[in-house]
């Protein structure tokens, strides 16, 4: 079961290294040649080495293929998804807003803030997130699983996220997206499995409760007295 | 025949009617300059902004600015004076009398005008101006969410620059390939005019996509129906990123030639390995028109693994053209002049930026980095740290050639030192602010966030690289005053348009030397060096 973030720190611990290598070297070589050319009263005429070269074309394919073959393992598990994961939830991105709803109708609404509502999810097991956004692009990225997938409107986009460790984690969305990108977060608190469906089980009872007294008031509808906290922010302030 | 006249009808006239390649590319790298003080001036008051708690701007405003900023940079600045400079130096380094279609090269100059102006225009309008980035990407760009003649005026302005700048690959292209002198064969090129026949055959290819992703754009604001959904969106960035890597290697290459050719010249040989150098750029542009949709890793919508396998391969071709540098420094007689230390400053701070670029080139990474200020780090040190540096490598060697006087070498030298310490302050700390989750593109985080030290260390230094272009600023201002006569060849240079006189006259060349090498100039010091006294 790798996560995202096993999949980042894996490769980052291959590139990472051989960045800063390559980097210290080539420098190292630099410094020493300046230092020696500064005292050098004519020049070396030899102008070609192409077999050299070549040589050296060939082992830099080499650390391609190397690194590539690390990329590649990594990325394969991330981009699929199980057939069975611990939890679907389904996320709509709005401006300036993230909305996500629990296969059982609970939905947590997080509307322009830098602190939003925590929706819960369970550790240990692959959450499917399938997401999708009312409006202009969104990036629904959660930098503590060095994770981000693009919503486009009209279009569903899943993946499988995996929360090894209990906690709160934020999330932010990614690609600029107009007057109020930089109010859209999100935040999701990491549960063991037990506490998670006591959280749902809650969650989902103060939902009913809510609806309840909503028909109570006798004020409207009230299969969709939930919306009570849909928002409604495109358009309106987006001028 | 129109040159014959010009000269009564003034100074001004000279400059905007004349079709000497030239002044035309003068013209054209001095308005990119101005960009370039105006976008510069942009960044100061984003950096103001993110150090004074955003105090400064509303979002809304920010918008604009880095909007403003981003496209500036790479549409009238960056991108133009690279193409400025193969228009003023490929025709002498080819030993031509002049540029293949000079009135398109004039027509240029003419749209980097208007589409500049038209572009910054925006800011007069009511809605101010453009606001959705200098991608534009479509939905945030459609009628709906970005309304306005902000944005309409972007649109015209961007298409503008782009046809003029295809019309100058066209031209320098052309006089490249058809009007060398007499034994300026193909493989005699020097690097500077090779970088720019790979910059203008990248030009050609891709700039028309910019072109029609505008247009679909122009045309899903007022009639709809062209780009829907997601998957218009999808479209859009295709199109917009057919064009956008490649442009990144149009701001890179003419920078490597620059930087060829200082090294060689400061390390008083040829320049090493030219052919395979040759073959690197060659194999470099070709590759760079592969890789686009590596900007679109996290959209799921691109075959990620072949894009990762294109973009890492860029490692070979750029790994060459590092070993020709260094190769050309190993067992050079060294001068430490302005221009071989930007040089160097290109070398090291350029690698910093391809390096995170081998980096986000892995999609696992890109998942984690993508969109923060991880990635805002590793473009500023490839067109900044890097490319800025060459181009003012460039300037200070090929000043005496445009003016015929020299700058001045202690300027020079406090202008490189504010500038390496002035970027590494600035661009530096991103890296980490990025990985740190950072997103790019706010007018101001929260001070929970915790990154408010490191952005007011970037602030500062962004005030450090304004006061070294000021010091730049007065270099050429007293340089022009007080002048100091370069003559033709200050530096034993190694190409044709040293064999020229600072200025070249009209028509570039009174006589030509033989041209036996990539470095004619050279061989033909060498012979009199070998010769018996």
């Amino acid at each position: 079961m790798p996560s995202t973030t096993h999949a980042y720190t894996h490769v980052e611990r291959v590139y990472f290294p051989i960045a800063i290598g390559v980097f210290a070297v080539i420098v190292g070589v630099l410094f020493v040649l300046l230092v020696l050319g500064a005292r050098r009263a004519r020049p070396g005429k030899r102008s070609e080495a192409l077999k050299l070269e070549s040589a050296y074309a060939i082992a830099l394919a080499g650390v391609g293929a190397f690194l590539l073959w690390t990329t590649f393992r990594a990325e394969a598990p991330i981009d699929r998804t199980v057939a069975a994961p611990g939890l679907r939830i389904h996320v709509v991105a709005a401006q300036w807003s993230w909305r996500l709803e629990y296969p059982d109708g609970v939905t947590i609404d997080a509307v322009s803030s830098w602190q939003p509502p925590a929706a819960a999810v369970p550790t240990g097991t692959e959450v499917e997130f399938s997401g999708t956004s009312a409006d202009v692009i969104h990036g629904f990225w959660v930098p503590q699983l060095h994770f981000q997938r693009q919503l486009l409107p009209g279009y569903t986009t899943s993946f499988d996220l995996i929360f090894e460790h209990g906690g709160m984690y934020g999330g932010t969305c990614s690609v600029f997206c107009g007057d109020q990108h930089s109010q859209m977060h999100f935040r999701l608190q990491a549960l063991a499995p037990a506490s998670f469906r006591q959280w749902l089980a809650a969650r989902s009872a103060a939902q009913a409760a809510a609806a309840t007294r909503l028909a109570g008031s006798a004020r409207g509808p009230t299969a969709s007295a939930v919306s009570e906290r849909t928002v409604e922010p495109p358009g309106a302030r987006a001028a | 025949m129109s040159t014959v006249a010009l000269p009564a009808r003034g100074a001004s006239l000279r400059t905007l009617a004349s079709t000497d390649h030239k002044r035309i590319a003068l013209a054209a790298g001095a308005l990119a300059f101005v960009f370039f003080l105006a976008g510069g001036m942009l960044a100061l008051v984003m950096r103001t902004q993110l150090a004074a708690d955003g105090g400064v701007v509303s979002q809304n405003t920010y918008n604009q600015l880095f909007t403003m900023h981003g496209s500036t940079m790479v549409y009238l600045f960056v991108v133009p004076v690279a193409l400025a400079a193969g228009l003023y130096f490929v025709p002498l380094q080819v030993g031509a009398p002049a540029v293949a279609g000079s009135r398109a090269a004039l027509a240029g100059l003419w749209l980097l005008a208007l589409g500049g102006a038209s572009m910054w225009s925006g800011f007069l309008t009511s809605g101010g101006a453009a606001s959705a980035s200098w991608w534009g990407f479509d939905p945030l760009s459609d009628s709906l969410h970005s309304p306005g003649s902000g944005m309409e005026l972007w649109i015209f302005g961007v298409m503008m620059v782009t046809l003029g700048q295809i019309l100058w690959a066209g031209c320098v292209l052309a006089t490249a390939l058809r009007h060398r002198a007499p034994g300026m064969t193909l493989m005699r090129m020097p690097v500077f005019t090779w970088s720019m026949v790979a910059t203008c055959l990248l030009t050609i290819f891709a700039f028309p996509a910019l072109i029609l992703a505008l247009a679909l754009l122009w045309a899903q604001r007022h009639f709809g129906g062209v780009l829907t959904g997601g998957l218009g969106a999808v479209d859009y960035q295709q199109l917009f990123w057919f064009y956008g890597h490649p442009v990144v290697y149009v701001m890179f290459f003419p920078f490597v030639g620059m930087v060829g050719e200082i090294l060689a010249t400061f390390s008083g040989r040829r320049f090493f390995g030219h052919s395979a150098f040759v073959l690197a750029l060659l194999a470099f542009a070709g590759l760079s028109m592969t890789v686009w949709a590596h900007h679109m890793f996290s959209m799921g919508q691109a075959t990620n693994k072949y894009f990762s396998l294109t973009s890492t391969a860029l490692i070979v071709p750029a790994g060459i053209e590092y070993f020709d540098f260094i190769a050309t420094i190993w067992r050079g007689a060294l001068r430490f002049t302005t221009a071989f230390l930007f040089a160097l400053g290109f070398l090291v701070q350029f690698l910093i930026g391809g390096l995170t670029g081998v980096i986000v080139a892995s999609p696992p990474l890109d998942y984690g980095l993508n969109m923060s200020y991880f990635i805002v780090a590793h473009f500023h040190y490839t067109i900044f740290a890097g490319s800025a540096f060459g181009l003012f490598g460039g300037i200070y060697y090929w000043f005496p050639k445009l003016t015929g006087v020299l700058l001045r070498e202690r300027l020079g030298k406090l202008h490189f030192a504010l500038m390496v310490i002035g970027t590494n302050l600035t661009f530096f700390p991103m890296f980490i602010l990025g990985a740190e989750g950072m997103t790019r593109r706010i007018a101001r985080y929260p001070a929970a966030t915790g990154w408010q030290g490191l952005n007011e260390l970037e602030t500062v230094g962004s005030y450090v690289i304004a006061l070294a272009v000021l010091v730049f600023l007065v270099n050429v201002a007293v340089s022009l005053r007080r002048r100091r006569p370069a003559g033709p060849d200050p530096w034993q240079g190694h190409t044709l348009e040293w064999a020229a006189s600072s200025p070249p006259p009209h028509h570039n060349f009174d006589s030509l030397p033989p041209i036996r090498s990539h470095s004619p100039l050279l061989d033909v010091r060498e012979a009199s060096e070998g010769a018996p006294a």
